[in-house]
């Protein structure tokens, strides 16, 4: 098996050079999607390759401050009816409940519960408010998160709204200590900005 | 980037992290070494080593594991001793904020192995080693009264091959890269007055065995070379 | 009752696993995921204590927020419980059973001899490392992989004499302390009803439950442990039971819930109102998992659920709540609100009640 991946190396390291995993966002007006934007007043970090993180699974993009063991914000960009939240963790888990237009906020946050409890981490749901996000009358809500696979407590802020029977969410999460204060204000600031463009 | 580029992106970052050696050594700017008549605090280490059979799951070996931490800890000491530095240890009293600490770095560590240089490289810093624990250290300069704070995490394990390449894009994000049948260590030294980590070393290796002492001392060495007394 | 037991030789064999079973003890004792209520500790470690008797000072019981039914005593005296099994316990005298069970393999060392027994140290390793370490950060993951367990499963399963010798011990030992030893078949055959209640999802229980996995209920052990129980009288502690559980429920409930193993949770739910039928938060509990189920049928047999529930002792705020979800879905929006006043009314200080005045306002 060595001798195989020892053979692969020269494609690989052919494939490397195409690969740019951890890109910059620059301060400024930053697009997420096509349909969705922010203005970003500091230096953040994209993941081009969303679909390994574990901690968002199916989120359609991936920022980061610090790194993905540490800090994670995460766009789920218009969700549309039918469609689940994120996506199921390990091959044959148990379906995720779907997205229905019309859900409340309280329903969504269940939604949201679901995705990121999937590894056996436990939620709590704290605050439940309206917010306006997007240019609509979204919602926010505050979470703390104790990871499973290394007991690290986390808390989460997030913001939703939905537009034309889409669902976007845009979620962040960090250590409980000292990081999540840290870019707590900068992640307000930012969804402050958001907006949501289907 | 289309389904075929993205698969192969993954399997060539795969690949990449399955290389057979990584060093990586690393300083904040301005930190140079630990001067001498400095106090530092060896937190209990958080090592573990496996033998990892062909169904996959890894069976700690409390033997190994048990002979790693006393030759990494007396080994540690005569590093110390021969550059006047002090070494105390942390009374495991199972306070809450150690302990949630002790989570912390470890997540904090999985973060600059993953990110501080290589693949993964975070652009926003810029390829320097710049993460902190936060103001909580202070607890630890309170009950040891140490300027700094030794952190061990050693996984060392002895894996077909296997289980290598499975294992590793999982656990990319997970823990500490373990294809397995390698030595995996991260030191870092922290800054209890800042919660700075001052520097970073960790060795990816096929080679080592910590449950020797001599062969133990050589692991030592090569992870802490250039650290701090350029020995 | 044999003698308690002298710490092994730590270069031997067994103190080996002794200061590896006691590593693990320490990581459970920093785990996030520790349970720290005092009055249900010291409901359980009363009862552990109790049944234990001179061997009391060497047991020390942990307590485990994890929805799964499962219990474990280790050769050093470490005894895990999970939240999932005492939330399934309908009183002392159950729970008894269980512990009784468990230390009737402890004072009898069949782990021990089970880990002798294993041909190789991969066994050995898995035994210790994985039946031990469920809670603790693993590299190959998380704990619950049907695979690991269907592993261990096979190899900790004791030999049908060990659990008959477990059996008969753990019903000496409840007799002795004055529990009514007629509850410990009675646990098993609440498992099994659960288990039944859906064939697919009962695999997968079996397959999430090293307790379950490794104690195969075979109708033979209950039907002996009935026979055995006879007609002794003896305490059941309900009252007890439910008091020092109280505090943790909701959180049991919550939990429960999330596995999102409707037909089982509806099977649970359903034989603790039979037991108290007056228990508002279960019966809360059993609309919401029809709400969150959400097939054909589902909101209108979660409103029945929660109607019931309003004039049922203990039943929370959030049961308007729910209620006004569900109206405001079916168009109902008149009842919706008039829910919704009901929660806020209860709860003035709930952290979402803007948003809830919005729905009222919205329609």
């Amino acid at each position: 098996m060595m001798r195989a991946l020892r053979a692969l190396l020269p494609l690989a390291l052919l494939a490397l050079a195409s690969c740019a995993p951890m890109v910059m966002v620059a301060p400024g007006p930053a697009a997420v999607r096509d349909d969705f934007s922010v203005t970003v007043d500091s230096i953040w970090n994209r993941l081009t390759y969303p679909g390994i993180v574990f901690m968002a699974p199916g989120a359609s993009e991936i920022w980061t401050a610090e790194g993905i063991p540490l800090d994670v914000l995460a766009f789920y960009i218009g969700v549309r009816e039918g469609d689940a939240l994120g996506r199921v963790l390990e091959r044959g888990g148990k379906p995720l409940a779907s997205y229905r237009a019309g859900m409340t906020p309280h329903e969504i946050v269940e939604l949201y519960e679901q995705l990121v409890t999937q590894d056996g981490s436990a939620f709590t749901l704290g605050r439940l408010a309206p917010h306006r996000f997007g240019g609509a009358d979204g919602f926010r809500f505050e979470y703390a998160l104790t990871r499973k696979h290394d007991g690290l407590a986390l808390s989460g802020v997030a913001y939703g709204a939905v537009i034309g029977k889409r669902l976007t969410l845009m979620a962040f999460t960090a250590p409980r200590m000292y990081y999540f204060a840290k870019y707590l204000p900068r992640v307000e600031a930012m969804a402050g900005t958001a907006q949501i463009k289907y | 980037m289309n389904g075929l580029s993205r698969a192969l992106c993954g399997l060539a970052i795969s690949l990449a992290l399955a290389l057979p050696a990584f060093a990586q050594g690393s300083r904040a700017d301005g930190f140079t070494r630990l001067p001498p008549g400095a106090k530092v605090m060896l937190m209990p280490p958080d090592v573990e080593l496996y033998a990892i059979s062909a169904g996959g799951i890894p069976e700690p070996r409390e033997d190994w594991t048990r002979a790693a931490l006393q030759h990494i800890k007396e080994l540690y000491r005569e590093r110390k001793a021969k550059a006047k530095v002090e070494v105390v240890e942390l009374p495991d009293d199972g306070d809450e904020t150690i302990e949630e600490l002790k989570r912390l770095h470890g997540a904090v560590t999985r973060a600059i192995a993953l990110h501080q240089s290589g693949q993964f490289a975070l652009p926003s810093k810029r390829g320097k080693l710049d993460w902190s624990l936060g103001p909580d250290v202070g607890v630890l300069r309170q009950k040891t009264a140490a300027d700094y704070a030794l952190f061990l995490h050693i996984r060392d394990s002895y894996a077909t091959p296997e289980r290598m390449l499975a294992v590793v894009v999982g656990a990319l994000f997970r823990t500490i890269v373990m294809p397995g049948g390698r030595q995996e260590i991260a030191a870092s030294l922290v800054d209890l007055k800042t919660g700075q980590v001052l520097w970073f070393h960790r060795l990816q290796r096929a080679t080592g065995d910590l449950r020797e002492r001599e062969p133990a001392r050589e692991t030592l060495d090569s992870l802490l070379y250039d650290a701090e007394t350029s020995q | 009752m044999p003698p308690r037991f002298a710490h092994p030789d730590p270069a031997s064999d067994e103190g080996g696993w002794w200061s590896q079973m006691d590593r693990e003890e320490q990581r459970l004792r920093a785990s996030g995921f520790l349970i720290r209520d005092k009055a249900l500790n010291e409901m359980v470690s009363g009862i552990a204590c109790r049944l234990a008797g001179a061997h009391c000072p060497d047991l020390r019981v942990y307590l485990v927020r994890t929805p799964l039914f499962n219990a474990m005593m280790a050769p050093n005296g470490m005894m895990q419980i999970w939240s999932g099994l005492l939330l399934r316990m309908t009183n002392e005298a159950q729970l008894a059973a269980v512990i009784g069970h468990e230390m009737g393999h402890y004072l009898e060392r069949h782990s021990i001899d089970r880990i002798r027994s294993a041909k190789t140290a991969t066994a050995v390793g898995h035994y210790l490392g994985l039946a031990l370490g469920a809670v603790r950060s693993s590299n190959a993951g998380h704990f619950a992989n049907a695979a690991d367990i269907a592993l261990i499963a096979g190899f900790l399963s004791y030999g049908r004499d060990q659990e008959r010798e477990a059996d008969r011990i753990g019903l000496n030992l409840m007799t002795q302390a004055g529990y009514a030893p007629l509850e410990a078949s009675r646990v098993w055959e609440q498992m099994l009803e659960e288990v039944r209640a859906d064939p697919m999802e009962g695999e997968d229980f079996w397959r999430a439950s090293i307790l379950f996995a490794t104690h195969p209920p075979a109708r033979e052990r209950r039907e002996t442990l009935a026979e055995l129980a006879g007609s002794a009288g003896g305490r059941t502690g309900e009252a007890e039971y439910r008091a020092a559980l109280a505090a943790q429920r909701p959180a049991f409930v919550s939990d429960e819930l999330k596995r999102r193993k409707f037909l089982q949770t509806r099977v649970l739910f359903e034989r603790l109102l039979k037991a108290v039928p007056d228990d508002g938060e279960i019966q809360y509990a059993l609309g919401e998992a029809f709400r969150m189920r959400d097939g054909v049928g589902d909101a209108q047999s979660a409103l029945d659920a929660y109607r019931k529930a309003q004039a049922m002792r203990g039943s929370p705020p959030e049961l308007y709540r729910s209620m006004g979800l569900l109206e405001r879905q079916r168009g109902q929006h008149a009842e919706a609100r008039a829910s919704f006043a009901r929660y806020l009314e209860l709860k003035p200080g709930a952290s979402d009640a803007e948003l809830v005045r919005r729905y009222m306002a919205s329609e």
